[in-house]
């Protein structure tokens, strides 16, 4: 039986096409990885053959049959019915953004249950061999009182020990810091690529990832069609974006910050503390880099510098003035005191598909964002949208139709087009290939040459330490040993 | 194909739920479909008036407690300590039997339905049950709202939109204006509908058994109407006297059931 056989497949989003014409089958028991740029359709394509691409937005032609059986016939996407016999015939599709298969009003010990019945004792052992994680401690918490790398952590290890034959893998390291993703590459290469048992077919921008697993085959999608490779392709001849940089001087100071947060637990809420004793400075037209294991606190401290987050103690200086004292806690809205500070800070989260409403196109959004404060003009959006490799035409895009990498840069232009003091960015460069990466990276350096912004980049991978971040910190170093209370 | 699909799945609804709207019309109309006979008797004329009342029930208790349940949702994700005391209520609430909580609030206006005119009683009567099947429906619908909206605001929305400078109202405002909450307040209109159809017909089934007509409150319901022809099942009855409101409840209810189960294609 072949896992994946696709003849004359063709992918179209309105009138782009993302796969055209596609003859492509893997054999059973093979590991394949689809490499490409971002946006050119790999999570799109892998997402058709899960079955879950809405038939509202994407249109089909050619056939397609997984696990032997027909899935899209003469481009008919075919009903509930055969789509449930190729489900149960074995195949799993473990999305990038795994935390989303999480049901928030379940706990995730009811999530385990519900997502991968009675593989409970192999995910335990799984997660404590490989990734240090006791699930015991999450297991009577709800979705939104883990970090987003415990629920990276956990999620894949959910989706990834449910039985079946056939695994779809969508961009696995998104959310990994480096110490997990070594060891998450252990845990594909011991558990799941050695035994061949089970057809394995991943999509991936990151090469450094890629190199470290065992896979038999590998193809890149580009402008639609899918090329197999010989050999996986050099990371050499990266150079890091050279800019000049505007003025310098103390920025923002952080002294002796703490941040607290509550977590439900079976006899109330309890107050646990992210960390504590933290002091840095961050200065003017220097990229600082935040690394350090997922969960230690690295999203908070930009929370907390934006003063979206109640529980900070310490002093947050800008210019004399202490954020902390100016806004104790969110309340839902800033006091006056505060909204001169708010207007000159801006945040690219780690899922840009939220940073636009969901029902509007990007330009309506934006239009609605710029009405709200100072985020600059639609032709200074379009502008940075071409430094960061996109067109105008993405101005008339919805966000559940761009892909999660021109989701970022989309994010990360508009980001640049509110022309902040105070920049924070996120994960920024997570679904972005490495190519794209200069291009966005060097967009910012340029801004960087002529604002002097205080610039602050969180971030796992090895790639953006390397080329973009001057002055890194490794913050559970910063903030000596992780405390609970 | 999906566009006719949905035409027909609309077509089904409307006929599904026909019984409601039918029982406004004239009663001269079904003189040429239905035996002239069994127009004429008082139980043509109950089985109207009941379905009648019935449609007034649902569409009044409908619009109440939708507009109760959005209020609470929104005003619980706006501030978690007004969300925790309404929690606190509703989950109290919840722990009582509905059928309970329905005879509960007849209490107070017992002497009220007992010493007014029929038509007065009759209105207090609505006014009353409306206001039980409000309560009773009102913590799953409340929970049914905040849930996903505090989803999308604490997980998704709130960083950025918040470093935008919006507050949080408008952000909760907007999102509950977004294609995904109008789909789950549909879903949460229908639950409304079918567990106080559900109320209304126990109610009424156990008023007719406890009380017969002569007892108050005066609750004209399809399933006083069953359980006053319970008889008809047995030898010598008339079985359609029964069947005919059951029939008729069971395909609103499917309706119902079918609005309920309505999960649009979400967005990749």
């Amino acid at each position: 039986m072949t896992p994946i056989s696709l003849h004359r497949f063709s992918i179209h989003l309105g009138q782009r096409v993302l796969l055209r014409n596609c003859d492509f089958s893997i054999e059973a028991g093979s590991s394949t990885v689809i490499m490409g740029p971002t946006g050119t359709g790999k999570s799109v394509f892998l997402k058709s053959i899960a079955g879950i691409l809405p038939t509202k937005i994407f249109s089909f032609e050619g056939d397609m049959q997984v696990n032997g059986f027909n899935a899209y016939s003469a481009g008919r996407k075919l009903d509930f019915r055969a789509w449930s016999q190729i489900e149960q015939s074995g195949l799993m599709f473990v999305p990038a953004e795994t935390a989303q298969v999480m049901n928030p009003s379940l706990t995730l010990d009811q999530n385990l249950a519900l997502l991968a019945p009675g593989c409970k004792a192999v995910i335990e052992k799984r997660l404590n061999e490989y990734f240090s994680l006791d699930f015991e401690a999450f297991a009577r918490l709800y979705p939104d009182e883990v970090s987003g790398g415990e629920m990276q952590r956990i999620t894949l290890m959910i989706l990834l020990s449910r039985s079946g034959n056939f695994i779809l893998l969508d961009e696995p390291t998104v959310n990994l810091d480096r110490n997990l993703r070594k060891h998450f590459v252990d845990f594909l290469n011991k558990e799941i690529l050695a035994a061949k048992d089970k057809t394995f077919l991943m999509v991936s921008h990151d090469l450094d990832f890629i190199r470290k697993l065992t896979l038999d085959q590998a193809y890149m999608l580009k402008e639609g069609d899918i090329e197999r490779l010989e050999s996986l392709p050099e990371m050499e001849g990266y150079e890091k974006p050279e800019a000049k940089k505007g003025a310098t001087g103390t920025a923002i100071e952080l002294q002796d910050v703490s941040q607290t947060y509550f977590k439900r637990g079976i006899f109330g809420e309890r107050t646990f503390t992210a960390f504590k004793g933290l002091n840095l400075v961050f200065e003017r037209s220097t990229i600082y880099g935040i690394t350090g294991p997922s969960g230690c606190g690295k999203s908070s401290t930009i929370k907390a510098i934006l003063r979206l987050m109640d529980g900070t103690k310490g002093r947050i200086l800008m210019e004399g003035s202490d954020l902390v004292a100016l806004k104790p806690g969110e309340t839902g809205s800033d006091p006056a005191s505060f909204k001169p500070f708010r207007r000159r800070m801006t945040v690219v989260q780690q899922d840009s598909r939220f940073s636009f409403f969901p029902d509007l196109s990007i330009r309506e959004s934006f239009e609605q964002i710029a009405a709200a404060g100072s985020a600059g003009t639609l032709e200074e959006l379009t502008a940075n949208l071409e430094k960061v490799g996109l067109t105008s035409a993405h101005l008339d895009a919805y966000p559940q139709s761009l892909s999660s990498g021109e989701m970022k840069r989309v994010d990360i232009a508009r980001a640049l087009t509110a022309k902040p003091d105070i920049l924070l960015l996120d994960e920024p460069f997570a679904h972005i290939d490495f190519e794209t990466r200069l291009h966005v990276m060097k967009a910012i350096s340029e801004y960087l040459a002529v604002h002097a912004t205080i610039l602050v980049v969180v971030t796992h991978e090895d790639f953006d330490l390397r080329y973009f971040v001057e002055k890194s910190y490794d913050f559970p170093e910063l903030v000596g040993q992780f405390t609970k209370e | 194909m999906k566009k006719q699909f949905n035409i027909l799945r609309i077509i089904c609804l409307i006929i599904l739920a026909s019984p409601l709207g039918l029982a406004w019309l004239p009663v001269d109309v079904f003189k040429n479909i239905v035996p002239s006979s069994f127009v004429e008797s008082g139980y043509f004329h109950s089985l109207f008036l009941s379905f009648r009342e019935l449609s007034i029930t649902l569409a009044a208790t409908m619009l109440f407690a939708m507009l109760l349940s959005v209020m609470l949702g929104y005003v619980s994700v706006l501030s978690m300590h007004v969300g925790r005391g309404f929690a606190n209520v509703l989950n109290a609430v919840e722990s009582i039997p509905a059928i309970l909580v329905a005879l509960f609030c007849y209490a107070p206006v017992s002497g009220y339905l007992a010493r007014h005119s029929s038509s007065a009683s009759t209105t207090m009567s609505l006014l009353v049950f409306v206001l039980a099947a409000t309560v009773t429906t009102l913590p799953e619908a409340v929970r049914s709202i905040a849930i996903p909206l505090t989803d999308l605001y604490n997980q998704k929305y709130s960083l950025s939109f918040r470093s935008y400078g919006f507050t949080k109202k408008r952000i909760l405002t907007v999102l509950m204006n977004t294609a995904l909450m109008r789909n789950t307040l549909k879903r949460v209109a229908a639950g409304i509908l079918l567990k106080t159809l559900v109320l209304d017909c126990s109610f009424g089934f156990i008023i007719q058994l406890g009380f017969g007509s002569y007892g108050t409150p005066a609750h004209l319901s399809p399933g006083a109407l069953i359980a006053a022809h319970r008889d008809a099942l047995f030898e010598g009855g008339t079985p359609i006297l029964f069947w005919l409101p059951s029939v008729m409840l069971i395909t609103i209810s499917v309706a119902f059931l079918l609005m309920l189960n309505d999960r649009r294609e979400e967005n990749a």
